[in-house]
């Protein structure tokens, strides 16, 4: 098991006025991508500035890749990489200066900018746009300059606030398609959003903050991170009467059956094939079958029912 | 190369931008020159207007660039990725301050070239001095304000404008050059401290040291460019959520302290101990409003500092300290060395235990005043509190004094004014008593819980949405 690169501990943060966090604790392991996720308002941007040690929480600890965020703030800025959902950019600055001006500030040294800079802008798919006014870039393009400022330096742990607000389906893909590359590199990504559909396709552990507070079982398995755990969509052509009690012989759960449609569960680490094969043997005519993944929206109806 | 400096240069002195400015200031030159050839000033003509030009470029043009390197980051959401950065805070200071003035500075100090070559004015070196103490002053002041306003819009959820903190300290400046030079504090032996910088003294008296002019306004301004500079650096620090010992603000107000103190002091001989504690006692009353304005309405740090200082740490409770609390110290402590102190020079008219009474009555109406402004400032409404707080305190002072003259006499009006002479008494117990009910208030809305509401208060770019 990997050691957690992220550790919150009864977090509490009051504005002036409100509070925004109640004692939020989690843990997220290095190499997981966290989808952060919760309603409007439920305090997910108050959280994501705290871990970054943008803001001091009132009560309580975080720490990142071991770092305290209060006692060494600048150690935890050096180590991540933070995207705001309202982020700035120079426009008057060429992407290129941009990138420069990104890696130096953030310690890259003056030998490495050129390929620091050259390297984060073909992750976004930006190295024919070196040249050009960051304040001519369309709105995608303008994301992935953000996203390249973001990951310049190469942090251990990448902090997204809404990161595809406002990006068009392809923008979407190209952005999912990142996180996936930064992930099997071994960063830890933090990825906020209201919009379960965006995090689907990469995150592996969802986090769900409601009203400030941890809702549901804290950290779980979601997304492409749910292990396999052997369920699978079914369909059957002329199913038996009891087709029910064949396929629980089978040792097979039956997770739901709508007459020749069913979703069956298997043991925890039973392959695809075996699972199969079982039903073909068993004299069941089967005409459709794939696993069936927890899809985030599920998880996230799911813990909000607890 | 500094990053921060490298990219405001980036911007700021672009090949284009060096042109027009080179262009402008030339065109300006040669006008000059034109209009002085028929005459015989030509060289004060060319001086005066290479003066001009630097007090445009390099104070009132890069003041306002200094003012604006920050909150044109907050207004471009590019602040909180500069916070983020590896740099240090003092990097991320000069960076800025010198950056983005880089273009500016630098035709400010064509116009002092100019100034310096045609002029030829005596004493040039401390001139030079003073002209470039100046520039820095006034960019470093005005940086810092935009770091305050920064600071207390994050936590008052407004926008934040360096105009009011300017003003502000402007006013400040206005008050303690009045007081300074008024008979009740000092017997009218200081001098006004618009004069003292504004005026053409050929000589000053500091600690009863006569000083060139020229060489104590320099070096004057130098010392407070100087902690300008410490201060915007250690506000830098916070905004970068380190963590400040406090050194630098004390270590201010003991340099203010002792830089007022001289100023009031006769020839030798002369020395007046108890005029010097008593204006520098007044500077740091000033120095208290103007710490009680400027530090952010932060209700959450107040209840830590608290906490700490009924926990016992006051290590930690030193370090998060409202900034007023060591001007007040300090200003008690000269209030209460002032008593009996000798006044050789007979600078005070009339006596010398009288007049630190007054100072006591000065000092309880200062700690009232401290609890109205808590009051207002810790309000519902923190956005609108300053304003509040100086309607109130004018209130007070305006209406509760004419009510309480009209009504009382000179004894009424000591219930609403801090009062020497024989209604000491009645000011001081009147503004012990108004200062406890005003800091019950304010304790209880320091102390009323936040509601559950978790969406933060509207305002600055930088605060978060969610």
């Amino acid at each position: 098991m990997s050691q957690p690169m992220i550790v919150a501990d009864g977090v509490v943060y009051d504005y002036p006025a409100s509070r925004a966090l109640h004692g939020v604790s989690f843990s997220v392991e290095a190499g997981t991508v966290l989808a952060l996720v919760g309603p409007n308002g439920a305090g997910k941007t108050t959280l994501m500035r705290c871990v970054a040690a943008l803001d001091a929480p009132t009560e309580g600890t975080i720490r990142v890749d071991g770092l305290d965020t209060q006692d060494d703030p600048r150690g935890v800025h050096a180590a991540i990489g933070y995207l705001p959902d309202f982020f700035g950019l120079y426009d008057e600055l060429s992407v290129r200066r941009a990138l420069t001006y990104a890696a130096r500030s953030r310690a890259v040294s003056v030998a490495d900018t050129p390929r620091a800079v050259e390297e984060a802008a073909a992750r976004v798919h930006l190295s024919d746009r070196l040249d050009a006014r960051a304040g001519e870039l369309s709105r995608g393009l303008r994301q992935r300059l953000a996203i390249a400022q973001t990951i310049v330096h190469r942090p251990r742990v990448l902090l997204l606030d809404e990161p595809a607000a406002g990006l068009d389906p392809e923008a979407r893909r190209s952005l999912s398609d990142l996180v996936v590359k930064l992930a099997g590199e071994g960063m830890t990504i933090v990825v906020s959003s209201h919009i379960l559909a965006e995090l689907e396709d990469y995150s592996t552990r969802m986090l769900m903050i409601r009203d400030g507070q941890v809702a549901g079982g804290g950290v779980v398995a979601a997304g492409a991170g749910q292990g396999p755990d052997a369920s699978f969509a079914v369909s059957f052509t002329k199913p038996p009467r009891d087709l029910r009690k064949r396929l629980t012989a089978l040792g097979l759960t039956v997770v739901r059956l709508d007459g020749a449609e069913a979703v069956i569960a298997a043991a925890p680490g039973t392959a695809d094939a075996e699972v199969l094969t079982s039903l073909v043997a068993a004299g069941l005519k089967v005409s459709a079958f794939q696993p069936a993944r927890r899809t985030l929206e599920a998880a996230y109806l799911s813990e909000a029912g607890q | 190369m500094n990053p921060e400096f490298q990219r405001n240069l980036w911007l700021e002195a672009s090949p284009r931008r060096v042109a027009w400015a080179a262009v402008t200031i030339v065109l300006v030159l040669f006008a000059a020159i034109m209009v002085g050839r028929s005459g015989t000033h030509q060289a004060e003509i060319l001086g005066g207007v290479g003066l001009a030009i630097f007090v445009a470029c390099a104070v009132l043009w890069a003041g306002r660039l200094a003012g604006g390197a920050v909150l044109a980051e907050v207004a471009a959401r590019t602040w909180d990725f500069q916070r983020l950065s590896a740099l240090s805070a003092w990097q991320m200071t000069w960076g800025k301050l010198f950056g983005v003035t880089a273009l500016a500075a630098s035709a400010g100090l064509v116009g002092l070239l100019v100034y310096l070559a045609v002029g030829q004015p005596p004493d040039a070196g401390w001139q030079i001095a003073l002209a470039l103490g100046v520039a820095v002053l006034v960019q470093a002041g005005s940086f810092m304000a935009a770091l305050v306003a920064v600071r207390k819009a994050r936590a008052e959820g407004r926008q934040a404008r360096t105009g009011g903190v300017l003003g502000g300290l402007f006013m400040g400046y206005l008050l303690l050059s009045g007081f300074i030079s008024s008979r009740a504090f000092s017997g009218g032996g200081a001098r006004n401290l618009l004069n003292l910088f504004g005026g053409s003294a050929d000589m000053i008296r500091w600690w009863s040291l006569p000083l060139p002019g020229d060489v104590f306004r320099a070096l004057s301004v130098a010392c407070f460019a100087g902690f300008a500079l410490a201060g915007a650096w250690r506000l830098m620090r916070l905004e970068l959520q380190m963590r400040n010992e406090p050194v630098v603000w004390p270590l201010f107000l003991v340099f203010l302290a002792a830089w007022v103190a001289g100023l009031p002091q006769g020839a030798p001989g002369q020395v007046s101990a108890w005029a010097g504690l008593s204006v520098a006692g007044l500077a740091m009353c000033l120095a208290a409003y103007a710490a009680a304005f400027v530090e952010p309405a932060d209700r959450v740090t107040l209840r830590r500092f608290g906490r700490l200082v009924s926990g016992g740490d006051a290590a930690e409770a030193a370090r998060i300290a409202p900034a007023a609390l060591f001007p007040l110290a300090f200003a008690a402590i000269l209030t209460l060395a002032s008593v009996g102190a000798p006044d050789t020079g007979a600078v005070l008219r009339g006596s010398a235990l009288g007049g630190t009474a007054h100072s006591g009555a000065l000092l309880a109406f200062l700690v009232r005043d401290l609890g109205v402004i808590a009051l207002f400032r810790f309000g519902p409404r923190p956005q609108r509190g300053d304003f509040g707080a100086v309607v109130a305190l004018a209130l007070l002072y305006g209406v509760g004094g004419i009510i309480g003259s009209t009504s009382g006499g000179a004894a009424g009006a000591a219930v609403f004014l801090p009062t020497g002479g024989a209604f000491v008494g009645v000011s001081v117990l009147s503004a012990l008593a108004q200062a406890v009910v005003a800091w019950m208030l304010a304790v209880r809305r320091i102390r009323a819980p936040e509601s559950s509401v978790s969406a933060p208060p509207s305002g600055p770019a930088s605060a978060p949405v969610s």
